[in-house]
């Protein structure tokens, strides 16, 4: 986990619950293009900033009864249980399940490389390799996405992903292999090689 | 068996020790699962290595402004765009009007000389009453009922034609009394017309706008 700002962020904390809005602001402030990042990677844009306006405002309303110590963990788990309730209204009919039916984690099926090709630790900067990733994340179901997105691009830890998510630990481990596997198993689809190291 | 299910747990060192030692072991001896191993980490990479998208507005809620700034620079906003409209339409009835009796009262003044003259006798009086078109219609008839109570015989024909020539002019000024009578009754509203009155209102409306704005912008 990306350790919290440190002490000053604490002190904004205390004072943002003594009811200091511009504590809370600054705080706000210093997450909010992460929550975005995070909201627009579930939701798509136009949906990702209403849904970070209103996690924040609700954060605001409840901060009094908030007794954690990470209010970016805790912010963070407004804003995706927000964005999970609003993917499941937003079709009557999902294309993909929220959560699919439970199998062994060592059963999850690998695809082999078709051919020769880049190696993914290169390819970093390559944009085209950085579009099929997304694409693939959109691909996958919403709770292994936002248990991926928390992992690797917030930096959360296990147990603060289980929090977010209101799951249990073994659970985050599952969706998070699973959907490690799904986006590796398209970019292996689509030429590329990891390395051996 | 290959410890697939473990290998994104050991590779976010989420494994108890036990665990991650078992994993290690297989590690050292299995090139299958040190490649799958090194395919999640890449992936892991490329997925941290997303661009990041950005807001189009600032996402955070101004809550240290007052709740009820929001709606003031609504109004503020309605109210600008009401003053500006009231502004011109004042600006029109003020400018139109005058040049409504204007025409009106260039009628009467065109057609009194012609009369006149057909009076014959009554030349002086002629000219006097085509010019008296702007004195107010009570003046008129007070000096008709007078010139009425006092005339001879010829000059009450003189009187006849007198007030057929006085007809239009008095008629004239009766319309034009009629016509501010309404004036004349709101006038206590009649600044309501001031074009001046709707223009500073715009611009002080447009100034609070403007403050509200700043202020809720800033953090």
């Amino acid at each position: 986990m990306r350790p919290e700002p440190g002490r000053a962020s604490d002190a904004l904390l205390d004072r943002a619950r003594n009811g200091d809005a511009r504590a809370f602001e600054q705080l706000a402030l210093d997450i909010e293009r992460p929550l975005y990042r995070h909201a627009a990677r579930m939701l798509g844009h136009d949906d990702a900033e209403d849904v970070v306006q209103d996690a924040l405002l609700s954060a605001w309303k409840s901060l009094a009864t908030f007794e954690g110590t990470s209010f970016r963990a805790w912010v963070f788990r407004i804003v995706t249980n927000r964005a999970l309730d609003r993917l499941r209204s937003r079709k009557r009919r999902p294309e993909l399940p929220l959560d699919p039916p439970s199998e062994s984690d060592d059963s999850v099926s690998w695809a082999e490389p078709v051919a020769p090709g880049p190696e993914l630790a290169d390819l970093a900067a390559d944009r085209e390799a950085l579009r099929v990733v997304e694409d693939a994340l959109a691909t996958i179901p919403a709770d292994q996405r936002a248990a991926l997105l928390l992992r690797d691009v917030e930096g959360f830890a296990y147990d603060e992903i289980a929090i977010i998510t209101s799951t249990e630990i073994g659970t985050v481990k599952s969706r998070i292999h699973r959907g490690r596997v799904a986006v590796r198993n398209v970019l292996i689809s689509r030429g590329w090689k990891g390395s051996s190291g | 068996m290959h410890p697939f299910g473990d290998l994104s747990a050991y590779l976010d060192n989420a494994l108890s020790s036990e665990a991650r030692a078992s994993v290690q072991a297989h590690l050292d001896t299995c090139a299958l699962c040190r490649t799958r191993l090194a395919e999640l980490r890449g992936t892991a990479r490329l997925i941290a290595a997303l661009p990041m998208p950005m807001p189009s507005r600032s996402l955070v809620p101004r809550v240290s402004v007052p709740v009820w700034l929001a709606p003031l620079r609504t109004f503020a906003t309605f109210a600008t765009g009401a003053a500006l409209f009231l502004f011109l339409a004042s600006a029109v009835i003020a400018y139109f009007p005058r040049a409504q009796s204007a025409s009106t009262a260039a009628a009467p003044a065109a057609s009194q000389p012609a009369a006149s003259f057909g009076a014959g006798g009554a030349a002086s009086a002629g000219p006097q009453s085509g010019l008296t078109v702007t004195p107010p219609a009570p003046v008129v008839a007070s000096d008709r009922s007078a010139a009425a109570a006092s005339a001879t015989p010829s000059d009450a024909a003189k009187e006849v034609t007198r007030q057929d020539s006085a007809g239009p002019s008095a008629n004239a000024a009766e319309d034009r009394s009629r016509r501010l009578t309404p004036t004349a009754e709101s006038a206590p509203f009649a600044f309501l017309l001031s074009p001046w009155l709707w223009l500073v209102l715009a611009i002080a409306f447009a100034a609070l706008w403007f403050v509200i704005g700043r202020r809720l912008r800033s953090t």
